[in-house]
Formats: structure tokens, C-alpha cells, sequence
């Protein structure tokens, strides 16, 4: 598929939509109708409304992933009722938090209330447009879009806060201080991890990391890295072990505890969507994309869609991986978190970006011998 | 700040509230308040026939239900001067060790819960309900089984339940590596749990906090061998002790608990399979209110002039040392009853073991206590 993108896809079909209209109507309108600036912007209506179906599903889904995942290392079933092998409960559980009523403490600000988790939400989904998920099917080459992405990555703490400090709740409170202590303590590294990255790559777009790849993933020689940012991947998406902001035992539900129906949704969802992020962004960075090695059989990687089908297998597995690991750790300390954060991470990532830089300069790797110039 | 954790609360586990003062994320004070879910089980006692009280000992702890019974039983017939038959005793003995097993388990559930686990939560409440088929399958009931009888227990255990039990044993003793593995093999764990909620054996004392808590501090304290009830000084076991008094070794003496369990509820399989013989003294009042008592074993009319007598029973129960205290004035209605939960002291010493820790240190601390708030608040 490589002539067909998703925008191409769109634009076809904006044109062809607006031409049916256009050939009804008379001159003066369908005239305008059929002008490029119309047909471009219905191409980007279309494009965002057919990327904004596709990841709500695929974050739904990733929600069942989750439960069923969990469910089989509990000796359980998960979900089961809804849908075949319980597919549809999660689309069932939003509409019943969907048809709920929206509760909202009397001595709550009704500004920040309603606002902060609005806005972590879009926040979170307009993430989407910024990754590219293959070849084509993404909103723009973007030549900075992956300092764009770890940038509306980091908006999240402040909505958190803002909505736990307006409901007005010690807990929501102290939730919402850890989660933004939490989060900032860990962008640093991410942040470090991520430049070992672009030191290898050479650059920012996330496309040009992507085909950099072909050659060899960068799992490998920046290893230290990778672990850096799974880690600091664990601590924003606020998961098990890293998931004290919303540690139900101490704090109840942290700072969603008076969040109710859609508004309780919109976090949940936001939630698993930063998670789905997290794991796009280490498929991307680390894992090759939707570029398979060489060695992989053609026909494995030349049907229509392989790219799509191979990055969204890679994303489900890091996925998996997070879930294996809340599903057999505990939960560490706020304390314990904040110093693991600045006192082991960042070494380690500032550690991660010196080898970066070493296998820059020597362009040579272990096994795998020496590869042409980087960030050409 | 002043936080209320409780009385609807995730860490408080039973309906009780915990007041917190903190500073930033240190506990600078704390105040346990009881009492939500007082419901006058002593003073009911004083209008029911010896037997009726037996329902509301299921009452009071509702994960250790026949050991209650047992802690009742035991002061009830010293109080009636009625002495059980020795396979009562036995199977007395097998209960409670069966109880201890599923009270723990719970314990576990809840205590990985609260440190974050899912996955042993699960795999726990699942073995404990393996011992829960065990009970239902004697007892007729889960959680609240009216099974002790003053004088003995109700029934026989039915055919083929030593088998059963044993097989559930085998299972329950090879899973406990698993929950081993689980919690002590985690650095997180370790890091959540060492050092914290530190409790000494002078403290213990002086606190009256008794049971697991005060075998973690040192103290080689374990009244089924300092003064053994039932059938206890006929069973081989040894008493679970740990050092260092903080969270971890409450992990470590519960679950050596359970692994004794399992061998005491062996050993009593054993004897209980070579001696038949009745559960039930033979000459009964009939005014216990037995309406379960056997055919042919009716009883005696209450005589004016049935002698008076006072029983008191102290019981290792899964929490701790509980203690009874039944009044005998000759009546049908015993006089007066007084139980002492361990838990209420365990909580109440709160004050002493939570201060200077951190906010995210109290899910962890108290749910090494073993809090059960029916007994607390009786």
C-alpha cells in the first residue's frame, strides 16, 4: 500500500462526495463546492473523523485486551457476557457511564470541575494526530513530531491537578500532588531516553526514526534507554507499580474520587489512551514501527495493510507487557517513586545518551557489525 | 490536615474510621474511632438460651466464625459444668485450624490488595474457598455455621470428609510457595513492607496487643501451648515467631501459621478417622434450646436447683487472644456474657505503631493488623 495514505483515502473521498452535491446544485455553489480549499477541508474532516474511529476503538479494545489479559493471569475469564468473549462490554460499560448522571460536588469550582478532565482527554486523543502508525498514514510529516508529542504528553499533570484541587477533596488533593510530582519527576528521563534516540536517528520526525530502523531496532543497542522509558512510560500512564496518584487503598480513587459518569469515562478513557501512546511511542522508538527485519519472510510484509497489522501486533504486545507487569507487582511509595525517579533514572538515561553517542561516533555494534553513516 | 480514613473507606476493611493528622505525607497523630458496628451481642447473650448464642459467635467475627463458637463453647460448659466427648474435642480442634487457615487467607487477600497485588488477591480467595466447601460440607453453611453445640457439636463429619480435607490440605500446602513467591521474592515488596509499623515487644505488652502481631515482635507467646483448650496438647506444632516486628514479619509469622495449620488439621484427620464415637455429651439440659439434639438424647427438664457457675475461655483465634466470661445464675438465659477481642486492642495500639510513617505506609500497617470489625465492635 504504498500509494494509497489515509489522507489520499479522504481526499478521494471528499471529492467524490462533494462532486455528487455539486452536480445537483446550481453553478455559483457547486462551482465553490468543488474548489480545492472546500475539498481539502472536508479531506481533513473526513481524515480526523475516520482517525478518531479508529483509535476510541482500538482504545476500547485495549481496555478488553487488558481485562482478558488480566483476567487469565488471575485463573479468571475476564470479561465474558457482552459480545462474543465479552468484546462489547467495555462499549456497554461507556453506555451506561454515558446514560449516568454527571454528579458534581456542591463546594466543587465548576470551572476546573468540568474543564480539567475535558481537557485531559483532548489532550490525550489529539496525540493520535500526531503519531504516524505507517507509511502515509499519519496527519504530517512533522520534522519536530516527536518533541510534539512528548510536549502535549506533558500537558497531563496540570489538568490533573486542576481537577483535583477543584473538587475539593483531600483526597483528589493529595492524588493530584503525587500525579503531578509524579509525572514531572519522570518527563526528565523520558525526555533523556528519548534524546539518546534522536542522537542514533538524527532527527525528531518520527518517520525518519522509523526508517532508520530498517537496518536494526534501536531496542538493542540503546537497551538502557529502552528501560528508562518503559519506566518512565509506567510512571505517566499512572499503571501498576507506578499507579500511587490513584492508589485506591490509601486514597480512594485518588484524583477521580468525585468524578462520576461521563466525566469518570473521560478519565478512564484518557487513561487507556496515554496508554496506548506510551506503548505507539516504544514500538516507534524502540521496536521498528511498522518496519519488519530482513529476515522476515516477503510475504509476511507485502500484503495490503502489513504495516498497520505488524505496528499494531508490536503495540499490543508492549501493551501486554505493561499489563503483565500490573499484574504481578505491587504498588511502590510516593517517596520511594520520586527517588527512584531522580536518582536512578536520570543517571541512567544521561548514561543511555553517552553510549548513544559513542555508537554515533564508532558506527559499529556488537554482533551485528558496522552500519553506514546515521542521520543522512 | 486532619483526614478521615473511613468509616467508607478502602483501607479500613469493615465499617470504622481512622483519623489521621498529617503533615505533608508524614502521620503526625492518629485516632481510631469504633463503634459503627456495635451491635449489642453481649447484652442480646443475656436474653438466649445457652445454644442460641452460638448464632450471633458467627456474628461477631464473620471470617472466624467457628472459633468464636469455640471461645463461647468452652466458657459456656465450664459455666453448666458439661464436659464434651473427646471426638467433640477433635473435631473442635480441626475447625479451628481449618478456620485460622481461611481467616488468614483472607487476610492475605486483603493485605496484598492493599499493597497494590491483584493477582494473589484472587489466587487466595480462591483457595479459601476450597477450606469454605470443607465447612459447607460439615457444617452446612460458609461463613456462619451454628455448628458448636454446649456439650459437644452438632454432627458428625460426613463420609469421606477426611479424604477431602486432605486432598484440599496437599493443594492448599503447595500453593503457599506460590504466595511466597509472590510477595517475598518482590523488591517492591520489601520496600513497601520492611521496617515500617514497628510495634516492640515491650510495646506489645503494654498495648495488650496479642496474636501474630505479638509473635512478630519476638514474644513466643501461643495459648493453644500455654494453656491448650480442646485438643491442642494432644497435636504436634510448633508456634510461629518472627523478629523485627514491622510488616514483614507479620507476613512471615501468618503464613508459618498456615503451614502449622495444615499439620495440626493432619494430625486430627488422623485420630478422627480411628476413633468413632459420639460428638455430643449425653445428658444435656433441654433447656440449652437443642432443638437439633439428637433422637434419644432428649435431655433433662430444667431443674430449679441446677447448679450455678461461672466459665472462662481464652482462645488463640486467627486474630489473637480473644477471651470469654459466661455467668451461670442457675437460669435458662446465662447471666451475664463478656467477650475481649484482640482486634480492638490491636487496633487501639494504632496510636503507637502508625505515628511517623508515611500516608502511603498505612494501607500496608493496618492491613498487617488483621482488622475484623465485627469482633471489634461486637
Amino acid at each position: 500500500m504504498t500509494g494509497a495514505t489515509l489522507y489520499s483515502v479522504s481526499a478521494a473521498l471528499s471529492a467524490l462526495l462533494l462532486g455528487a452535491v455539486a452536480s445537483i446544485l446550481p453553478a455559483p455553489v457547486s462551482g465553490w463546492l468543488t474548489s480545492a480549499d472546500v475539498v481539502t477541508g472536508l479531506a481533513v474532516l473526513i481524515f480526523s473523523a475516520i482517525l478518531l474511529v479508529a483509535s476510541m476503538i482500538n482504545t476500547i479494545m485495549l481496555i478488553w485486551f487488558e481485562r482478558k489479559m488480566l483476567g487469565r493471569f488471575m485463573d479468571r475469564r475476564g470479561a465474558m457476557h457482552v459480545g462474543y468473549a465479552g468484546l462489547l462490554q467495555n462499549f456497554a460499560d461507556g453506555l451506561k457511564l454515558f446514560r449516568k448522571n454527571t454528579f458534581r460536588p456542591q463546594e466543587a469550582d465548576s470551572l476546573g470541575f468540568y474543564a480539567g478532565p475535558t481537557a485531559y482527554m483532548v489532550t490525550s486523543m489529539i496525540l493520535f494526530g500526531v503519531l504516524p502508525i505507517s507509511t502515509g498514514w499519519s496527519s504530517g510529516a512533522l520534522p519536530l513530531s516527536l518533541l510534539l508529542a512528548l510536549a502535549i504528553f506533558s500537558f497531563a499533570p496540570l489538568f490533573i491537578f486542576v481537577s483535583a484541587w477543584s473538587s475539593n477533596n483531600k483526597y483528589s488533593l493529595i492524588g493530584g500532588m503525587r500525579s503531578a510530582a509524579q509525572m514531572i519527576a519522570y518527563e526528565v528521563p523520558i525526555l533523556l531516553a528519548v534524546v539518546a534516540v534522536v542522537i542514533v536517528s538524527g532527527s525528531f520526525d518520527l518517520n525518519v526514526i522509523v526508517n532508520e530502523q530498517q537496518n536494526y531496532w534501536f531496542w538493542f543497542p540503546l537497551l538502557l534507554a529502552l528501560i528508562v522509558f518503559v519506566a518512565g512510560m509506567l510512571a505517566e500512564m499512572e499503571r501498576i507499580p507506578f499507579d500511587l496518584p490513584e492508589a485506591e487503598a490509601e486514597l480512594v480513587e485518588g484524583w477521580n474520587t468525585e468524578y462520576g459518569g461521563m466525566l469518570f469515562a473521560f478519565f478512564m478513557l484518557a487513561d487507556y489512551v496515554r496508554a496506548l501512546i506510551g506503548s505507539i511511542l516504544v514500538v516507534l522508538l524502540f521496536l521498528g514501527g511498522w518496519t519488519m527485519p530482513s529476515w522476515v519472510p516477503a510475504a509476511a510484509t507485502s500484503f495490503p495493510l502489513a504495516g498497520i497489522f505488524w505496528f499494531m501486533i508490536k503495540t499490543y504486545a508492549v501493551f501486554g507487557l505493561f499489563v503483565w507487569i500490573r499484574a504481578s507487582l505491587p504498588r511502590v511509595r510516593t517517596d520511594q517513586l520520586l527517588r527512584v525517579g531522580w536518582n536512578r533514572m536520570i543517571p541512567l538515561a544521561l548514561l543511555s545518551i553517552v553510549l548513544a553517542a559513542v555508537l554515533v561516533t564508532v558506527r559499529c555494534l556488537p554482533f551485528l557489525g558496522c552500519v553506514p553513516p546515521v542521520g543522512g | 490536615m486532619w483526614i478521615n480514613m473511613g468509616p467508607q473507606h478502602p483501607m479500613t476493611h469493615g465499617l470504622w474510621n481512622l483519623r489521621v493528622r498529617i503533615e505533608g505525607e508524614i502521620i503526625e497523630e492518629v485516632d481510631p474511632e469504633m463503634g459503627y458496628l456495635h451491635r449489642g451481642i453481649e447484652k442480646i447473650s443475656e436474653d438466649r438460651h445457652y445454644n442460641e448464642v452460638i448464632t450471633l459467635m458467627d456474628r461477631t467475627c464473620y471470617v472466624a466464625g467457628l472459633a468464636w463458637e469455640h471461645l463461647y463453647i468452652i466458657a459456656a460448659e465450664q459455666a453448666l459444668h458439661l464436659e464434651p466427648p473427646e471426638r467433640a474435642q477433635y473435631i473442635r480442634t480441626l475447625s479451628d485450624e481449618l478456620q485460622r487457615i481461611a481467616s488468614h487467607l483472607m487476610w492475605y487477600a486483603a493485605f496484598v490488595q492493599d499493597i497494590g497485588l491483584m493477582t494473589p488477591f484472587l489466587y487466595a480467595m480462591r483457595d479459601r474457598d476450597l477450606v469454605l466447601d470443607l465447612f459447607q460440607s460439615y457444617t452446612g453453611a460458609r461463613m456462619t455455621y451454628e455448628y458448636n453445640r454446649v456439650g459437644g457439636v452438632r454432627n458428625d463429619l460426613p463420609t469421606g470428609f477426611t479424604d477431602r480435607t486432605r486432598k484440599v490440605m496437599d493443594w492448599i500446602y503447595a500453593r503457599f510457595v506460590d504466595y511466597d513467591h509472590l510477595c517475598l521474592d518482590s523488591d517492591i515488596f520489601h520496600r513497601r513492607c520492611d521496617g515500617i509499623g514497628v510495634l516492640s515487644a515491650r510495646d506489645c505488652v503494654d498495648w495488650g496487643v496479642t496474636g501474630p502481631m505479638l509473635r512478630s515482635a519476638g514474644v513466643r507467646r501461643d495459648l493453644r501451648k500455654d494453656r491448650p483448650y480442646a485438643a491442642y496438647d494432644r497435636v504436634e506444632f510448633d508456634v510461629a515467631v518472627a523478629d523485627g516486628a514491622d510488616v514483614t514479619a507479620r507476613y512471615l509469622v501468618r503464613m508459618e501459621e498456615m503451614r502449622q495449620a495444615v499439620r495440626i488439621v493432619r494430625q486430627t484427620l488422623d485420630w478422627l478417622d480411628k476413633n468413632p464415637g459420639p460428638v455430643l455429651a449425653d445428658r444435656l439440659p433441654r433447656w440449652l434450646g437443642a432443638p437439633y439434639a439428637p433422637v434419644g438424647r432428649e435431655g433433662y427438664l430444667l431443674k430449679r436447683n441446677f447448679p450455678t457457675g461461672r466459665g472462662f475461655s481464652s482462645v488463640e483465634e486467627p486474630h489473637g487472644e480473644a477471651q470469654a466470661y459466661v455467668v451461670n445464675t442457675g437460669g435458662e438465659h446465662p447471666y451475664r456474657v463478656k467477650f475481649r477481642s484482640p482486634v480492638f486492642a490491636n487496633i487501639a495500639a494504632a496510636q503507637k505503631y502508625l505515628p511517623g510513617y508515611r500516608v502511603a505506609d498505612i494501607p500496608p500497617i493496618m492491613g498487617s493488623v488483621d482488622i475484623c470489625v465485627g469482633e471489634v465492635d461486637r
